[in-house]
């Protein structure tokens, strides 16, 4: 009885082993897998009325440093391959402005500088791109920010009103970044 | 972390080979004892039998609705990541899976009852390891193409990730009784010994990014994410020890966990065979009608809320006395809050996955008549009469299963050959969403009292091995006496 069943596993596995075959597969091909995804966010916005631009003393009516570790966060620092950062610039008062964003390193070094010349109403919708990684800044700028500085000027006088209905300035920031997943 | 781990590991065992629970040729073979298992009330004839310890079943299922091995790592000189990205990433839909079902018999042992004959009772202890992994499209696609670019205004679905899986070691009673010529009935009793089990599903929300209100883009977060583990906790605990008794303790855990010391459940299994004519019968059962109360060793984890950022804002003159410089970790912070990851470790019931079977077959043939033989193994056989017992049937099986999206069926058109009561031959044709050419063959084989049997499907696939959908083997041994009923 033994012996039957061993015949006939024997030719079970005889049969399995004829009929079955494989194409041939390379497992190492997942070493190749590349999955860089683009990430986008918004980073910054700044809005500000003509009346607080007026109402400022002297020519720099904001001026602020926020710490800003996103860049330099381990997963980003270490995956990022490349990146562009987005400005929009908006001017509905009737003043010539300077803003101004600077990256600053944990020692408020400046590593890049990022400087909007606006012209007052009726001013264009101002685009802007900065292009880090290959043919752009360098990608260590963004891994070593820690700080943004941020400053606004007033190039004019502080008596003049746009005639529109609510003049204000707006700086829009965003971010597209390319990742190395894998 | 290490929980995560586990768990990807045991989701990439699915995905390596996905496998659904469908046991179309051992369903009313009724010449093999374990039969029982699928169907409490199909035919029975043997006067007892005993599954040889650990050797008496094993079956091995896996298959995938969507790609397969060869799709992706054949050596056909395609780039792999554009295989990835057009098979896997965008090929599949949140419907396809990856699951494998394996399950081990420790003791099956039936016998037919002194005083009441025409009860069947049969007991044991079984393992067995469910795994169903869904295709998570969107956060596939999130991913490998991320949320920028053409993905502007495009909105993520979270509940695309459903995911579940277990081992358990099922005690069951089972009886088996033919009420009149026409009729047998059966049902099953079963606790459940929960090893581990893990699932997340029923998760809602979705990832978007659009134009934003005020700013360049709005990232907006709507999520009801819930991951509910149990047992799984202990065993990270041991191997984050990683001491010399590692393998003594893991061996120590499963074996208390093996022998109820883990979370407990009650399960039913219940299944008829009617016969409308001489030749003509039909049969259903209803498995693991079941749930395990999971309150040991639970770790559950949530991300419920939403949320929507435009980054970092400054608005004057609003803000022109705020000197807080703080304000990137005040949005994370708030986003933090918005949608806080949590942690408990509150009970939880799983249910079982419910399957259902249902089928007619039709006999014919000259039917077997009473004999007897020597097997020579120093046993003297006396086989029973069966005079119904034809040597041909073919008919139709219907499986239906619950799986966290819904119910899987498969749809099996079988022949079933009997050579003299030594051999049984089963095919099957089944169609179901892994396969659409999926023929399965089965043996069982009687010599003397010893029972053997072996059951392969989607046979076609063994013509390219890694090209195939759908893999499955059940084989095991018994020893069965028969006597006249």
């Amino acid at each position: 009885m033994k012996r039957l069943l061993f015949q006939c596993l024997m030719a079970l596995t005889v049969v399995c082993f004829q009929l079955s075959c494989a194409d041939e597969q390379n497992f190492d091909q997942f070493d190749d897998l590349s999955v860089t995804p683009t990430l986008a966010s918004s980073v910054f916005y700044l809005e500000s009325t003509e009346e607080v631009i007026n109402t400022a003393p002297t020519g720099t009516f904001y001026s602020q440093v926020f710490t800003f570790e996103a860049f330099n966060e381990e997963f980003v620092a270490e995956r990022l391959l490349e990146g562009v950062i987005l400005y929009e610039v908006e001017n509905t008062t009737s003043k010539r402005l300077d803003l101004t964003i600077e990256y600053l390193d944990e020692n408020d070094g400046i590593l890049a500088t990022d400087d909007f010349s606006i012209e007052p109403l009726p001013a264009p919708l101002l685009t802007y791109q900065v292009t880090y990684g290959p043919g752009g800044r360098s990608l260590d700028v963004l891994r070593n920010t820690t700080n943004l500085r941020v400053t606004g000027q007033n190039l004019s006088d502080n008596t003049s009103v746009s005639s529109e209905a609510e003049p204000k300035v707006v700086l829009r920031a965003a971010a597209e970044f390319r990742f190395r997943l894998k | 972390m290490r929980i995560a781990s586990i768990i990807l590991v045991v989701l990439f065992s699915g995905t390596a080979t996905t496998f659904a629970q469908n046991k179309e040729l051992m369903y009313d073979f009724y010449e093999i004892p374990q039969s029982l298992m699928i169907n409490p009330g199909v035919k029975t004839t043997q006067k007892w039998h005993a599954g040889i310890p650990v050797l008496s079943g094993f079956s091995f299922q896996a298959g995938s609705s969507g790609v397969t091995v060869n799709d992706l790592f054949a050596n056909d000189g395609v780039d792999f990541t554009t295989k990835v990205r057009e098979r896997l990433v965008n090929g599949m839909s949140r419907r396809d899976d990856f699951s494998t079902t394996s399950q081990i018999e420790g003791i099956f042992v039936g016998f037919r009852g002194k005083n009441r004959p025409e009860d069947y009772y049969s007991f044991g202890m079984y393992g067995e390891t469910d795994v169903i992994v869904y295709w998570p499209r969107d956060l596939a696609i999130l991913a490998f193409e991320g949320n920028g670019g053409d993905n502007i205004g495009r909105s993520f679905d979270l509940g695309d990730l459903s995911l579940r899986g277990e081992m358990v070691n099922v005690f069951h009673f089972g009886i088996n009784r033919k009420v009149n010529n026409t009729l047998t009935v059966g049902a099953r009793a079963k606790i459940y010994s929960g090893i581990f089990q893990f699932q997340s599903t029923g998760n809602k929300g979705a990832f978007t990014t659009t134009q934003g209100q005020d700013n360049i883009y709005r990232t907006t977060v709507n999520a009801d994410l819930q991951l509910q583990t149990a047992g799984i906790n202990g065993i990270s605990d041991i191997l984050d020890e990683d001491t010399s008794n590692t393998q003594q303790e893991l061996t120590d855990l499963f074996r208390k966990r093996v022998l109820l010391g883990g979370n407990l459940g009650l399960g039913f299994d219940a299944g008829f065979t009617y016969k409308l004519s001489p030749q003509t019968t039909i049969t259903g059962s209803i498995l693991d009608l079941g749930f395990i109360y999971n309150s040991k060793d639970v770790r559950n984890f949530t991300l419920n809320g939403s949320a929507s950022n435009e980054g970092i804002t400054v608005f004057l003159p609003e803000d022109i006395n705020d000197l807080d410089n703080d304000l990137w970790q005040n949005l994370v912070d708030e986003i933090e809050e918005a949608i806080p990851f949590e942690e408990n470790d509150s009970g939880y019931i799983s249910f079982r996955p419910l399957k259902l079977y249902g089928s007619i077959r039709y006999d014919y043939g000259q039917a077997e008549s009473t004999f007897s033989r020597d097997c020579g193994c120093a046993i003297t056989v006396t086989e029973g009469t069966n005079s119904d017992m034809y040597r041909n049937s073919v008919g139709a099986q219907l499986f239906m299963m619950k799986r966290p999206r819904g119910i899987q069926p498969a749809l099996t058109g079988f022949y079933q050959k009997r050579l003299g009561r030594t051999l049984a031959l089963k095919t099957t044709y089944t169609i179901d969403k892994y396969s659409f050419s999926n023929i399965g063959l089965g043996l069982n084989l009687q010599a003397g009292p010893v029972n053997f049997y072996i059951l392969g499907d989607n046979l076609l696939g063994y013509a390219n091995v890694p090209d195939s959908h759908y893999a499955s083997l059940q084989f095991g041994f018994n020893i069965i006496s028969w006597n006249d009923n």
